[in-house]
């Protein structure tokens, strides 16, 4: 991670050769017109910017006492943000019904009304941009009884999944995060089935939907030390008409990261800067 | 240029812009969405000074005494990325402090006045911070991820 230092361009008091400058500038201009070219400021030459990240550890994944695969660690991705069909396989599409086509039209019209714009949960496989942490070894083996997954955005969250052979019940309340079961295969494969969903998250930022018939099934798996992936089949006969695959992968972050307090309640002023107002206040 | 304060487009700054671009992406860490927030081409640099730090989620904030360009005071609300992300981006909670003076470039609110969306915080001693704040669908980098 960058830290703050001084910077040398804002900065009157320290001067920059035209020359190096020069170079720079007819050196770099192009490539800098494609990386960025997004906006009226780009970059602004502020040095806290640029977050270099290291390569990804490639080396063979850690492993419990008993063989399999340790999940352990601090984790950023695994799940959409912005648009969940960036999981598919190339060149497929979501199977949308007419309701759900018509849903995303109307939310697209209404991109304030996302939860999680308002501090709610994410849901799943939904992630955000903050990282998790799998809390898999609790007594030295895969024989725990329960698995959590630990969010810290977009609301300090949690998901508990239950290791120890039970079922669904046969009636469940509906909730944001579900009723989790999960199961090794091959002791590489971690499988969590949830069903109970409630029908409030969006799948991504762009609305994509879903109903409280929805069922997952997550495949995480640790292909190296610094990589997880997420590998989702969804069904939900409300809004498609077959179930979907879709992946997502994690990024192991730095040595030293933790969880850190994420309470997005505190001080919420999203809306007063666009003048959205809160669409579940009250109602 | 136009005026040390209000809503300017520096000129000076996008080509600086056009410089540190290519350094690379920008920060990953964003959680509300910008462009039902801020204005993409309403930009603006004012210099002022800290009256209150807010290191709160989801966006840490901080307020900035100056002037309009009727010389009234007025206090701008500026929004910064989350705690989390600022810390692993090397700030703290004391990076800045009240009466610490302070020039702020960045987005301004689509409706509501003096609120800003901060990109880049120069203190008084030269150091060029970035806000950060709220990054995904921003039209200068966040990818939300």
């Amino acid at each position: 991670m960058l830290r703050l230092i001084k910077s040398q361009i804002p900065n009157p008091k320290v001067q920059i050769p035209m020359v190096v400058l020069g170079i720079w500038v007819l050196g770099f201009g192009v490539f800098a017109h494609a990386q960025e070219g997004r906006g009226s400021l780009g970059t602004v030459g502020a040095l806290g910017q640029e977050v270099k990240r290291p390569p990804v550890r490639t080396e063979p994944a850690p492993r419990l006492p008993d063989g399999t695969v340790s999940l352990d660690g601090l984790w950023v991705g695994g799940g959409p943000v912005n648009d969940i069909a960036q999981g598919l396989p190339k060149g497929e599409k979501l199977p949308l019904l007419p309701a759900a086509v018509k849903l995303m039209e109307y939310r697209a019209q209404h991109e304030t009304d996302d939860p999680h714009l308002w501090c709610m949960p994410m849901g799943v496989p939904r992630s955000t941009p903050y990282p998790f942490r799998f809390v898999q070894d609790i007594t030295g083996s895969a024989a725990s009884p329960h698995l959590f997954i630990i969010h810290e955005g977009n609301i300090h969250s949690f998901r508990q999944i239950f290791m120890d052979g039970r079922k669904h019940p046969a009636e469940l309340d509906p909730t944001w995060f579900g009723h989790s079961i999960g199961r090794w295969e091959n002791k590489d494969t971690l499988v969590i089935d949830t069903v109970g969903f409630n029908d409030k998250f969006w799948f991504d930022r762009k609305g994509t939907p879903h109903s409280d018939q929805l069922h997952t099934i997550e495949r995480w798996t640790r292909p190296n030390m610094g990589t997880l992936v997420n590998t989702v089949t969804i069904e939900d006969p409300t809004y498609y008409s077959k179930p979907f695959t879709v992946t997502f992968n994690a990024r192991l972050q730095a040595p030293g990261d933790e969880i850190m307090e994420y309470i997005c309640q505190e001080n919420n002023q999203y809306g007063q800067a666009g003048g959205h107002e809160n669409p579940f206040f009250g109602k | 240029m136009r005026t040390k304060h209000g809503i300017v487009a520096s000129a000076g700054r996008v080509g600086l812009a056009a410089i540190f671009s290519l350094f690379g992406s920008v920060a990953p860490f964003a959680h509300h969405s910008f462009s039902t927030e801020y204005d993409g081409t309403k930009t603006f640099n004012i210099k002022g000074t800290v009256s209150k730090v807010e290191w709160t989620n989801p966006h840490a904030r901080f307020y900035v005494d100056t002037t309009d360009e009727n010389g009234k005071m007025v206090t701008w609300n500026m929004e910064l990325a989350s705690p989390s992300a600022l810390a692993r981006n090397g700030w703290t909670s004391r990076t800045l402090k009240v009466g610490d003076q302070v020039t702020v470039t960045g987005y301004a609110a689509k409706v509501a006045q003096y609120r800003g969306d901060a990109r880049s915080v120069i203190t008084a001693d030269g150091r060029s911070l970035f806000g950060g704040a709220s990054d995904d669908g921003r039209p200068d980098g966040g990818q939300g991820q």
